[in-house]
């Protein structure tokens, strides 16, 4: 019995420690520590010099040249605090760098949400013929309705079924200067049995399950090869993607909590990376969000239930409540932004 | 303690609420989980502390900048200042143990940090950067599969880790735990405080209470079933120090946790294979600061009777059971195992 234990002992070990090994693999670009060292002296004037340049100067705050989103806004006078924060955006003027976001103030005014499909284009279909168009329109009119409490202007790409292009949403959303563009989706994907949630922000992936989604998911982009090279070169814009990892992050944890006390099978995948056209094509934080698998029939029972999709829109508006509540530190209350509502369309 | 150059290796419960170590060299550690910085140049002479850790920094909070850093069990999302307060949390209880950060003739440090396996799932990189200075070399493991690998708890058993943001579930099947083996709840400790809170507020509207004051009450006298006395506070009621009898709020609030649990608990089971269900519900083993809830073994027992009966232990040490585990599975592993998991 005692030799019993020890294999069993020495066996799971050895499976814990590959799982951690694989954990380190897949993160070997080693982060850098979180508590910096006080710099000497006589770096500060350098510095400050630098970090002011930093900030007068656009077309370095973000690579290839592009002209930062214009909701990240500051003063180049009072903005540049000399402390360790300012240390991470003084780099030589030749290095396109990273934007800190303690270093701007970012405000969030303005959200367009984006029911994914509809029209022609219904989308996902589940075996018991319900649309993937009809359910991300029901819970984006939910999620609007929501945030109709507040003072932060809520737009819509759609708000009837019609039919929309990939790049009219993102127009819409640029033209607007939108400062956070939300997209709603439904998954299908196989063996049918699972129920995934996944999150996504823009960027490039390896995996080809993603790649596969997104191909389907910018199938009616109206974007030309050409387009989508020119889109693709914005990828790297650190601090978009930054804050939309962030946005993506609040929003999957809320959808995941609040999702899985009623629907315990659900499958946190977590947040991603992935190329979808209209992630790449707004120029402000964006998140994808597959809220649902039309592929799994006790899901689609689940969203047949006009709760069920509350639940969603309410995990979702929480997502973004946190992510703005966050957004400058704890002293930035939501409550600020929450005043009055507005409500055009692509379609006005 | 004497610090020492000889490889010493710890395990480590990081928890919402209060966080423990246990190390080789025999010292063994609890702490609220609290971080704090001074809020201006006056709190930091009065504190005389560029940073606070724990009780210290729970009791001078009106001075400090706090950090509660761990949300629901995973380092809270958005803010840089979490993630420097989790680096906090770890260098303290690590300086507890009487090991100095970057001190030259201090031996090679090899931690196992148990985190609710919510945290395990979709945190574990950021949890592993969080230790890069604290440690040499970390493995991270779910925080059940810490306490059950501590009791050698490894067949046909559940434990359940009732902690302040999290009730974690893991069956042991005599594997290590796979994802449809775990389980998460966001209803623990936290959840019943902010119930006590609203119940609070709803029916005493004219006491004023803050939720550390439900936190300390919550440890005092918290409890399922029948109540051991009455729960009588002493609280400011428009500025006078009155009464409550808080005995059916409190009841209500910690039995707001037993149906999900119950339905996780019911849900898991029917997953192991039939001819061990029987074992497993026999073997059902609570940990957590939130399994010392008076009556909450019987409450689950009661559970399992619809299924044909059960039986519920506590551990013998809530605290320490995580970490002390992770102790365990930090002396197993080999050398050449730690090589590969250094940071």
């Amino acid at each position: 019995m005692e030799n019993n234990v020890a294999e069993a002992k020495l066996r799971i070990l050895r499976e814990a420690i590959r799982s951690n090994v694989e954990v380190v693999r897949k993160g070997r670009v080693k982060p850098k520590p979180l508590l910096k060292p006080t710099p000497p002296l006589w770096l500060w004037g350098s510095l400050l010099v630098a970090s002011v340049t930093y900030l007068a100067v656009p077309s370095l705050v973000v690579s290839r040249g592009k002209e930062p989103s214009s909701k990240i806004s500051g003063d180049t006078t009072s903005a540049a605090p000399i402390d360790a924060q300012v240390m991470q955006a003084a780099v030589p003027l030749s290095t396109p760098a990273r934007l800190n976001r303690a270093v701007l103030p970012l405000t969030v005014k303005r959200i367009v949400i984006d029911p994914g499909h509809g029209g022609k284009q219904h989308g996902a279909i589940s075996e018991s013929g319900v649309s993937e168009k009809d359910i991300t329109l029901d819970i984006a009119l939910r999620l609007r309705r929501l945030m109709e409490n507040g003072s932060l202007e809520v737009l819509m790409t759609r708000d009837a079924d019609e039919t929309l292009g990939l790049e009219k949403r993102v127009a819409f959303a640029n033209a607007h200067k939108a400062d956070l563009f939300v997209s709603i989706h439904v998954n299908w994907m196989e063996p049918r049995e699972i129920r995934p949630l996944e999150t996504y922000y823009v960027g490039a992936t390896n995996d080809p399950a993603v790649i596969k989604l997104a191909s389907i998911e910018n199938r009616e982009s109206g974007y030309s090869l050409a387009d989508y090279r020119r889109l693709l070169d914005k990828i790297y814009l650190d601090t978009r993607r930054d804050e939309s990892h962030r946005l993506a992050t609040a929003i999957n944890s809320e959808l995941y909590q609040s999702l899985s006390l009623i629907n315990p099978e659900l499958e946190n995948r977590g947040v991603k990376m992935a190329p979808f056209a209209v992630l790449i094509g707004t120029e402000m934080p964006a998140v994808l969000a597959e809220v649902f698998c039309l592929s799994n029939e006790d899901d689609v029972k689940l969203l047949t239930n006009a709760d069920y999709r509350e639940k969603i829109a309410q995990a979702l508006f929480r997502g973004i409540l946190s992510y703005t509540n966050n957004l400058n530190g704890p002293e930035k209350k939501v409550a600020e932004l929450w005043k009055k509502p507005t409500k055009p369309s692509v379609s006005e | 303690m004497e610090e020492t150059n000889e490889t010493i290796c710890i395990g480590i419960d990081l928890g919402t609420s209060r966080s423990s170590i246990s190390a080789s060299n025999g010292e063994r550690h609890v702490v609220d989980s609290y971080v704090g910085w001074p809020l201006d140049m006056v709190a930091r002479k009065l504190v005389k502390k560029t940073v606070l850790v724990g009780r210290e920094a729970l009791d001078a909070r009106s001075m400090l900048d706090l950090r509660r850093p761990l949300e629901r069990g995973v380092i809270k999302d958005g803010s840089a200042k979490d993630e420097e307060a989790v680096q906090e949390l770890l260098r303290h209880l690590i300086s507890l143990i009487g090991i100095k950060h970057k001190s030259k003739t201090r031996g090679k440090v090899r931690a196992v940090v148990g985190v609710p396996a919510e945290a395990f799932r979709v945190s574990r990189q950021r949890l592993r950067s969080a230790m890069d200075g604290v440690a040499d070399s970390v493995m991270l493991v779910s925080e059940p599969f810490a306490v059950a690998y501590g009791l050698e708890a490894l067949l046909h058993a559940m434990i359940i880790d009732i902690g302040a943001g999290t009730a974690d579930f893991c069956v042991m099947q005599g594997r290590y735990p796979t994802e449809a083996d775990q389980r998460t709840l966001p209803n623990a400790g936290d959840s019943i405080d902010e119930r006590l809170l609203k119940l609070m507020q709803d029916r005493h509207p004219e006491a004023q209470v803050s939720i550390h004051m439900i936190r300390d009450w919550k440890e005092k006298w918290s409890f399922v079933g029948e109540p051991k006395s009455r729960v009588i506070v002493t609280v400011p009621a428009k500025g006078k120090a009155t009464e409550f009898d808080i005995t059916d709020e409190m009841r209500a609030a910690c039995e707001s946790i037993l149906p999900p649990i119950s339905e996780t608990l019911i849900d898991l089971l029917s997953r192991v294979e039939p001819e061990y269900q029987d074992q497993v519900r026999n073997n059902i083993i609570l940990a957590g600061g939130s399994s010392l809830i008076s009556g909450l073994p019987d409450a689950i027992e009661k559970a399992c009777s619809e299924l044909g009966g059960g039986r519920v232990t506590i551990v013998n040490d809530p605290i320490f059971a995580g970490s002390d585990g992770g102790l365990s599975i930090a002396r197993d592993a080999s050398s050449a195992d730690w090589d590969k998991l250094s940071l």
